[in-house]
This record gives structure tokens, C-alpha cells and sequence, in this order.
């Protein structure tokens, strides 16, 4: 449901896991001889990662010279992926990529190395359009009890107006 | 002992269980597999492709053993070296293939409920997609001529993202992969998608008219007893 509240654990959430340090480090080692600039990125990478779960949506932030910042809706997911290959699930690690319908070929966010990725993909899709129902049902019908108030108060505001045309006649 | 060993494999790689369909919808979860003769087909293209490793195999050391006889002897020694662990890395690599094969196809999984769905694949690479039926855009059935000839189809499923993602030709759509009742699937789906009218790029839910009476009926109820206490004020006047 929007608007609900986050659960503690995922507020709480801040900097991804040590592991994630690791796994960088097996993922710079495959560049070959680029090892020492790409490990040097992801190193900053890794250092600079910052995470906000809040009420709207999902906050992510990472570099220090090209600096990124993500804001994402959580009604505007679209899909979300979970990746893994076999290094990532010996570190206990699990890419979420959340995609959004904005243009861009790749995923819109991936959240990398957080501590339970199948509790997030969990609360992301709770979180996302048309988890809670089946159907839209009755798209148009305005809720009784606010028309109905609603209806009242035009009612009282329609007497206020008469009495001081009436004061003024 | 297959069994077995395929249960070491995948611990050994810590492949998650089953997927499990998401909260909300367990009662209408329905899983479809990929068919049978999707396993055939593809056992038969790694056959062929272990049979044209071996053939090349073969035709290099017929082409290299006359050289390498009249050759120094060090260079016999090197080339007997090379024959005996191909001979030994060969079948082993024939039987871990197959083995790959064999659970490619054991582990997918298209899970379908009447709000979502999920789709998972893979061993060395483990990929799961989850989409809600709002963000469906469309539904594709693909079959090439031999896939046609063993009854199998691809069902794609797209949302709204856009691109196509690195390596594969489309990561943004969930692939029900080598199913052989694809348009059963297809019809499956419609049903569920018919139900959404709206364009699926993020309008507000309508179906929860509580997520905004509750705040505003509180609010108009405040403005009722101001603008009666008004009148009251005036009328007293």
C-alpha cells in the first residue's frame, strides 16, 4: 500500500555489504591489465554507495568525480530482475535491477549487495502497480461516505450564503 | 546417481529453490514448464555441437601427426602430452554439458497468478523476472520451422521498459521459453491483461479508493463542522 510505512529493516538500510567489496575485486580482476583503473573505480564505487528506502521511493547515490544519483517511484517500477551468477551467490549477493519505463537501455537501477535481496524483490513488488488487486474494479466510483460529507457541506455553505443575502436585502 | 549429482551441483552453487509465487496471490498460482521436446531440442544441438568439437578434434591430429613424427622428439612428447588430457577433458566435458543441459531444462520455471507473474531461468546465471499484469504492454508468440515441427513456441511477455539490456537481445521481457501449449498460455495471460484499461505507464491505482478517502474524508468532515458552526454563528446574529 503507498503511504504505508517502510518496514525498520529496510529503512534502515544505508551502504551495501562488505561482500559487494569482493566481488568487485573478481569482477575488476576479468578486465586483465585495466585491473588497476577499474578496481580504483569500483573501490570509490563500493565507498560512495548510498541507499534510501522512504515512503515514496528508493534513493541510490554513488562516485565521487562522476557523481550519480537515482530517484525512482515505487509505482513507477515496471519489472524487477533478480540476477545472480555463481561468485555472487558464494558472497551471498544478489542483483536487483528495477526498471522503470524511462528510455534508457539499460536497467534503471541495480541495487547491489544488499544483505536480503529476496526480502527487497518481495517488498518492491508490494510496493508496485497492481500487486494488491486483481483488477481495477469500479475505476470511477468516487467513495460514498466523502461525497456524501462533501454534499454537506456544500448544503451548509449554500444556507450561509442565503442568510447574508438575506441580511443584506 | 544423476539425481544425486545434480543435487551436489546445485548446492555446490547455491541455485535458490523453486520460486515461489509472490504474497497476495499463492491460491491462483499457476506454473507452466517448458516441454518435453524442449529438452530433445535441445539435447540434439549438444550433440551436434560435442560431435563437431570431435570431428575438428580428429581432423587436427590426422593433419598434425605426420609433421610431428618426422619432427624432433621433444615435439612427440608435447603433442602425447596434448592427446591424453583432450582424450581424458573431452568425455568429462561431453558428460558436464549434458548435465547442463539436462537441468537448463529441469530448472525453469513461468509462473503465472491473476495479478503477476514470475519467470525464472538458469544455473551458472540465475535470472527472475517479476512484472505485475498493469505493466504488461504485450504478449509475443514466436516459432521458428523447427520448433514448429516439435510443437514448441516462445511466449514473450514485455513491459513497459524499455531497452534491451546487455547480452541478451531483451532483458526486459519475461520468456516463457520452449513451451509446448503456447497459445493456452497466450489466452491465460489476455484474460488477465483484459482486465486493465489503462495504458500501464503508472497512473494511480483506482482500485484503492481507500489510499485517499481516508485522509480526505477526515479533511471534509473538518470543513462540515466549520462551515456549520458558521451559520450558527450568523444565524444567532
Amino acid at each position: 500500500m503507498p503511504g504505508a510505512p517502510i518496514p525498520p529493516e529496510i529503512a534502515r538500510l544505508e551502504r551495501p555489504r562488505e561482500e559487494l567489496l569482493t566481488w568487485y575485486f573478481f569482477k575488476a580482476l576479468a578486465t586483465l591489465l585495466a585491473f588497476p583503473v577499474t578496481m580504483l573505480v569500483f573501490y570509490f564505487r563500493y565507498h560512495t554507495m548510498r541507499y534510501k528506502f522512504d515512503e515514496e521511493g528508493i534513493h541510490m547515490s554513488w562516485g565521487i568525480l562522476m557523481r550519480h544519483e537515482i530517484m525512482l517511484n515505487y509505482s513507477r517500477i515496471q519489472d524487477i530482475q533478480l540476477h545472480s551468477n555463481v561468485i555472487e551467490r558464494w558472497l551471498g549477493l544478489m542483483r536487483i535491477e528495477v526498471q522503470t519505463a524511462a528510455g534508457a537501455s539499460d536497467s534503471e537501477m541495480t541495487l547491489e549487495g544488499l544483505p536480503n535481496p529476496e526480502a527487497m524483490r518481495d517488498f518492491l513488488y508490494s510496493r508496485m502497480r497492481g500487486a494488491h488487486t486483481a483488477a481495477p474494479a469500479a475505476a470511477n466510483a468516487a467513495p460514498e461516505p466523502l461525497q456524501a460529507v462533501l454534499l454537506e457541506v456544500a448544503s451548509e455553505l449554500r444556507s450561509i450564503r442565503e442568510i447574508l443575502e438575506a441580511r443584506k436585502a | 546417481m544423476i539425481r544425486w549429482l545434480q543435487k551436489k551441483i546445485l548446492h555446490l552453487m547455491k541455485v535458490p529453490a523453486e520460486p515461489q509465487p509472490p504474497d497476495g496471490s499463492a491460491g491462483s498460482a499457476r506454473v507452466f514448464r517448458s516441454g518435453r521436446n524442449y529438452y530433445r531440442w535441445r539435447l540434439a544441438l549438444w550433440f551436434s555441437a560435442n560431435l563437431g568439437v570431435l570431428i575438428l578434434l580428429a581432423a587436427v591430429s590426422f593433419a598434425l601427426a605426420r609433421p610431428i613424427k618426422a619432427g624432433p622428439p621433444w615435439s612427440r612428447y608435447i603433442a602425447e602430452a596434448l592427446m591424453a588430457s583432450l582424450a581424458t577433458a573431452f568425455p568429462v566435458s561431453v558428460f558436464f554439458t549434458f548435465l547442463q543441459q539436462r537441468m537448463n531444462y529441469e530448472l525453469r520455471w513461468y509462473v503465472v497468478t491473476d495479478r503477476c507473474l514470475r519467470v525464472r531461468s538458469g544455473i551458472l546465471n540465475v535470472h527472475e523476472i517479476t512484472t505485475t499484469f498493469a505493466n504488461i504492454q504485450e504478449v509475443r508468440l514466436s516459432a521458428g520451422p523447427l520448433q514448429k515441427l516439435l510443437g514448441l513456441a516462445d511466449v514473450e511477455v514485455h513491459s513497459a521498459g524499455g531497452g534491451a539490456g546487455k547480452g541478451s537481445s531483451d532483458s526486459h521481457a519475461a520468456r516463457f521459453e520452449g513451451v509446448d501449449n503456447a497459445p493456452e498460455i497466450r489466452d491465460f495471460i489476455l484474460v488477465r491483461l483484459r482486465q486493465y484499461r489503462d495504458s500501464g505507464l503508472g497512473e494511480k491505482d483506482h482500485s484503492r479508493p481507500s489510499a485517499f478517502s481516508e485522509g480526505s474524508l477526515a479533511a471534509a468532515q473538518l470543513v462540515l463542522t466549520e462551515a456549520r458552526t458558521l451559520r450558527a454563528a450568523l444565524a444567532r446574529r
